[in-house]
C-alpha cells in the first residue's frame, strides 16, 4: 500500500528525479571548511524561524518596542531562549558568512566559471550586514540609539548626496518614530526577502557549477 | 579566457568528480553535524551568556558613548586614524572602493592560475587586510589611549593604517619587478609575512599596556524583572521622593524642607492618585515636574538626575507597593528591610543601613536642611550632625532615639523636630530596632551584632 501511495506521488512529483538531480551527485572530495556555507545557511533559518517568533510579541513604535522586548525577556515562556539564539545567531552568522568568503578567495573558487556565484555572494555579504544594522536599532535602548545616531551621521558624509542619505534612513533630521518603523521594514520585510532571494540564485549556481574542487599544483 | 582554457578547466573538474565524494550522503552529514554543533552552541550561548540588558532609550544623556555592533568596530577604529577634514574619504571613499573591488575582483584577478604558489600576489593582499582588520577590532575594544600616550597613539597609527598601506603598494610594485615566478614568490610572501608581523606585534603591544590599565568598567544597574525593576525604584525613591511624600506616600503637609514647608499634598500612596493616573502620567509628573506646585522636573531630558528606564522603576515601585489593584508575588520581593526575632541584636549592614536608607537618607544626605547629620554611611551616623554625637552606645536618651519616639528636643540651633518631621512616626518595629540598637552598643557588622547579643 505505502509504496503504491509513493509511487504515485513520485509520478505526479517526480521525487526520484528531484533526489537523483539535487542528493545524489558527485562531488569532488571536500573538507570540513566546505561547510561553512551550508553552516551560513542553517544560521539564516534560524533566523527567520526565531524572527517570526519575535515578531510575534514586538511593536515597532518608540513607545513600545523596549518594553514589548522586556516583555519577550521576562513575560513569555522562553522569551529568553529565542531572543538568545536570534542575537547569537545574527553574530555567527556575519563570523560564518566572513569565514566562507575567505575560504573561498583562499581556494580561488571564485574563477572561472563561479565568478557570478561570488558577486552574488558579495552581495549577500553586504545584505547581512544591512540586517545586522537595522537589527541594531529595534530594541530601542542607549546603545542601538546612539550607534544608529553614528551610522546615520557616517551615511551622512557621502559627497553632495550625504544630508539627503542620511535624512532618507532617518525619515527626518532626527531619529525618530519613523526611522524605527524604516528600520523595521527593511528588517523584516526588504532584506530578509532580498536575502532569500539571493541565496536562491547562489545556490543554483552551486548546484549548476558543482562544488569547486581543491587546487592542485597542476591549477 | 579562450575556449581552450575553459575545456581544460572542465576537463580537470571531471577528473575531480571520478575520485570525489557523494553529495549524499558524504558532504551533506558533514554539513548537517556542524550545523547541529551551531545549534548546541547557540541554545549554550542563549542560555549562559544572554543578551546584555541595556537601559531604555534617553536621546538627552550625552555622555553616552556610542559603540557599533563589533563586526563594524573596525571601520570604526579606521575613521579614528583620518583627519576630520578627510572623514568622507575614509568612511565613504574607502569602504566603497573596497566592496567594489570584492564584488569585480573575478574581472579583476585574470590569473588563471588556483594553485597557493601561483597566486602569491592576491593572497598576500587579502593575507594583510584580513591581519588589519582582526587587529583593528581588537584596538577598538581595548579603551582608547589618552591624548598624552603619544607613544600608543604612533604604534595604533602605524598597525592600523601606515604599516598596511604602503605594504599594499609595495607589494603591487614588487609584483611588477620580479623577474621570474620563484623570486617574486620570495620577496611578496616575505613582505607581506613581515608586515603582517608587525602590525601584530604594534597593535597587541599597544593594546596590552591600554587593557591592564582599564578602568574597572562601571555596571549600568538595569532592571530587567518585575522584581528587580520595584527594588531599583525603591531605593530610587527613599532618595528622591521620601523627603517630600514620606515613605509610604502619605504625608498631607510637607516639613523640614526648605522652602515648602507647610505646603499641603495629595497623599501620592492614596488611591485618589493611584486610581486616577496611568502609569504613564506618573512617569510624566515626575520627568516634568509640578512647578507651579513646587515639585522639581526629575527627568535628566530636564536637567534631573533620573533616566527615563529610572523614573519607570519609580513608577512600577509605587504601583506594586501602594496600589491595592497589582500585587507582586511574594517569593519575587527581594531586598526591604529583614525583621527581628525575639533577643536578636540589629547590626548596622543589615538592619539599619535599609532601614535609614527607606527613611531618612532622603534628607540626611549631602546639600539638604537637616543640622549637617548625614546618615548614608557608618560613620556618619555615629559622628555627624550639628549635636553629634546622635547615637550614643547605651544611652537611651541619644537624640536620635528622642526625636523618632515622638520628643522634640533643644539642640544648638533651636528645637529639633520630631523625625521623621512629617507628623507620622515609624512604624513601633523600626523605633524598636533603633534602640535596640543603640542600647547594644551600635554594632556594625553582622558578626559583631552576635557578639554583642546577651547569652542565651
Ligand atoms: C521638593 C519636594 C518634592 C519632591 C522631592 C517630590 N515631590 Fe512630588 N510633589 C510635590 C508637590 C509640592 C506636589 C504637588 C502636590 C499637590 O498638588 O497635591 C507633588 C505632586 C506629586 C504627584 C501628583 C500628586 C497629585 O495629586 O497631583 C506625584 C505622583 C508625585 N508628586 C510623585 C513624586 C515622586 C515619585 C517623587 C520622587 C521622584 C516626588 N514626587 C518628589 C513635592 C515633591
Ligand atoms: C523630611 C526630611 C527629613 C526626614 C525624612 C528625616 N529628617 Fe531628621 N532632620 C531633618 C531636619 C530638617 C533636621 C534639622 C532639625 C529640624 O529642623 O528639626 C533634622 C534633624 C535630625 C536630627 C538631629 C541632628 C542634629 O545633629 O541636630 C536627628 C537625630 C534626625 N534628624 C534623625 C532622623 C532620623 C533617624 C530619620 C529617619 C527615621 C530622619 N531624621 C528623617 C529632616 C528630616
Ligand atoms: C547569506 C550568505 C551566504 C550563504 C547562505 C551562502 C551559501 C553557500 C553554500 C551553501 C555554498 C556551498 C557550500 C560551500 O562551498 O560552503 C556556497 C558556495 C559558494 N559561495 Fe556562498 N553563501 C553566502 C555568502 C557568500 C559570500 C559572502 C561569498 C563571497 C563573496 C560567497 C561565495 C561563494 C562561492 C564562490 C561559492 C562556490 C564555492 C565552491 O564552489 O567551492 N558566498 N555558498
Amino acid at each position: 500500500m505505502a509504496s503504491k501511495i509513493y509511487q504515485w506521488l513520485d509520478e505526479r512529483l517526480g521525487f526520484d528525479d528531484l533526489y537523483k538531480g539535487l542528493l545524489d551527485r558527485p562531488e569532488p572530495r571536500g573538507t570540513w571548511w566546505n561547510t561553512l556555507g551550508s553552516a551560513t545557511l542553517f544560521l539564516f533559518t534560524i533566523q527567520v524561524l526565531t524572527g517570526i517568533f519575535l515578531l510575534v510579541y514586538y511593536t515597532p513604535s518608540p513607545d513600545h518596542a523596549y518594553d514589548s522586548i522586556q516583555y519577550i525577556m521576562n513575560g513569555v515562556a522562553f522569551g529568553w531562549l529565542i531572543r538568545g539564539i536570534h542575537h547569537w545567531s545574527a553574530t555567527l552568522m556575519v563570523l560564518l558568512v566572513f569565514l566562507h568568503m575567505l575560504r573561498v578567495f583562499f581556494t580561488a573558487s571564485y574563477k572561472f566559471p563561479r565568478e557570478l556565484t561570488w558577486m552574488i555572494g558579495v552581495l549577500l555579504l553586504l545584505t547581512t550586514l544591512g540586517m545586522g544594522l537595522t537589527g541594531y536599532l529595534l530594541p530601542w535602548n542607549q546603545r542601538s540609539y546612539f550607534a544608529t545616531t553614528v551610522a546615520t551621521e557616517i551615511a551622512g558624509l557621502v559627497p553632495w548626496a550625504g544630508p539627503f542619505i542620511t535624512r532618507t534612513m532617518r525619515g527626518g533630521n532626527d531619529l525618530s518614530a519613523l526611522t524605527l518603523s524604516r528600520f523595521f521594514a527593511a528588517h523584516v520585510w526588504l532584506l530578509p526577502l532580498t536575502l532569500a532571494a539571493l541565496i536562491g540564485v547562489h545556490l543554483y549556481l552551486i548546484i549548476r557549477h558543482g562544488e569547486s574542487e581543491y587546487p592542485t599544483e597542476e591549477d | 579566457m579562450d575556449e581552450k582554457f575553459k575545456q581544460r578547466v572542465r576537463e580537470r573538474y571531471q577528473r575531480a568528480l571520478q575520485h570525489g565524494e557523494r553529495f549524499w550522503p558524504d558532504s551533506i552529514y558533514k554539513d548537517l553535524l556542524v550545523s547541529l554543533g551551531l545549534f548546541i552552541l547557540l541554545v549554550g550561548l542563549a542560555t549562559f551568556v544572554g543578551v546584555k540588558p541595556e537601559p531604555k532609550v534617553d536621546p538627552s544623556d550625552t555622555a553616552y558613548i556610542p559603540r557599533p555592533e563589533w563586526y563594524f568596530l573596525f571601520l570604526f577604529e579606521f575613521l579614528k586614524f583620518i583627519p576630520g577634514k578627510l572623514e568622507w574619504l575614509g568612511a565613504i571613499v574607502v569602504p566603497s572602493v573596497a566592496v567594489a573591488v570584492l564584488f569585480l575582483l573575478p574581472l579583476i584577478d585574470r590569473n588563471p592560475h588556483r594553485h597557493y604558489s601561483k597566486r602569491v600576489l592576491a593572497i598576500s593582499v587579502m593575507g594583510v587586510i584580513v591581519v588589519q582588520m582582526v587587529m583593528l577590532t581588537i584596538m577598538a575594544s581595548v579603551p582608547a589611549p589618552a591624548p598624552e600616550q603619544t607613544a600608543i597613539k604612533t604604534m595604533q597609527m602605524l598597525a592600523g593604517l601606515a604599516i598596511p598601506a604602503i605594504t599594499l603598494i609595495l607589494l603591487f610594485i614588487f609584483s611588477t619587478m620580479a623577474k621570474d615566478p620563484a623570486a617574486q614568490r620570495k620577496s611578496l610572501t616575505a613582505t607581506a609575512g613581515i608586515a603582517a608581523l608587525a602590525i601584530v606585534v604594534l597593535a597587541g603591544g599597544s593594546a596590552i599596556p591600554l587593557q591592564r590599565n582599564a578602568p574597572p568598567k562601571e555596571e549600568v544597574a538595569v532592571a530587567g524583572t518585575i522584581a528587580e525593576q520595584v527594588a531599583q525604584g525603591e531605593e530610587l525613591y527613599a532618595l528622591n521622593c521620601v523627603e517630600c511624600h514620606g515613605a509610604d506616600g502619605d504625608v498631607t503637609v510637607i516639613q523640614g524642607v526648605e522652602g515648602l514647608d507647610g505646603k499641603v499634598v495629595t497623599p501620592i500612596s492614596s488611591k485618589d492618585v493611584m486610581y486616577a493616573f496611568t502609569d504613564d502620567t506618573l512617569f510624566n509628573i515626575i520627568n516634568d515636574g509640578l512647578s507651579e506646585l513646587g515639585m522639581i522636573p526629575f527627568g535628566t531630558a530636564n536637567g534631573g538626575e533620573l533616566s527615563p528606564g529610572e523614573i519607570e522603576s519609580i513608577v512600577a515601585y509605587m504601583r506594586y507597593t501602594w496600589d491595592d489593584r497589582m500585587e507582586l508575588p511574594e517569593e519575587q520581593r527581594v531586598g526591604g528591610i529583614p525583621s527581628l526575632a525575639e533577643g536578636e541584636v540589629p547590626s548596622y549592614d543589615v538592619h539599619i543601613e535599609p532601614l535609614a536608607k527607606r527613611y531618612c537618607v532622603s534628607c540626611h544626605r549631602a546639600g539638604k536642611e537637616n543640622n549637617n547629620y548625614l546618615m548614608t554611611s557608618y560613620d556618619e551616623i555615629l559622628n555627624t550632625g550639628d549635636d553629634a554625637p546622635n547615637v550614643v552606645a547605651g544611652d537611651p536618651n541619644s537624640i536620635l532615639l528622642q526625636v523618632i519616639q515622638g520628643h522634640t528636643v533643644q539642640g544648638v540651633n533651636g528645637e529639633i523636630d520630631v523625625m521623621p518631621p512629617n507628623g507620622k512616626l515609624l512604624k513601633d518595629e523600626y523605633i524598636d530596632m533603633f534602640v535596640r540598637w543603640v542600647m547594644a552598643g551600635m554594632p556594625q557588622t553582622a558578626e559583631d551584632a552576635a557578639a554583642a547579643a546577651p547569652a542565651p
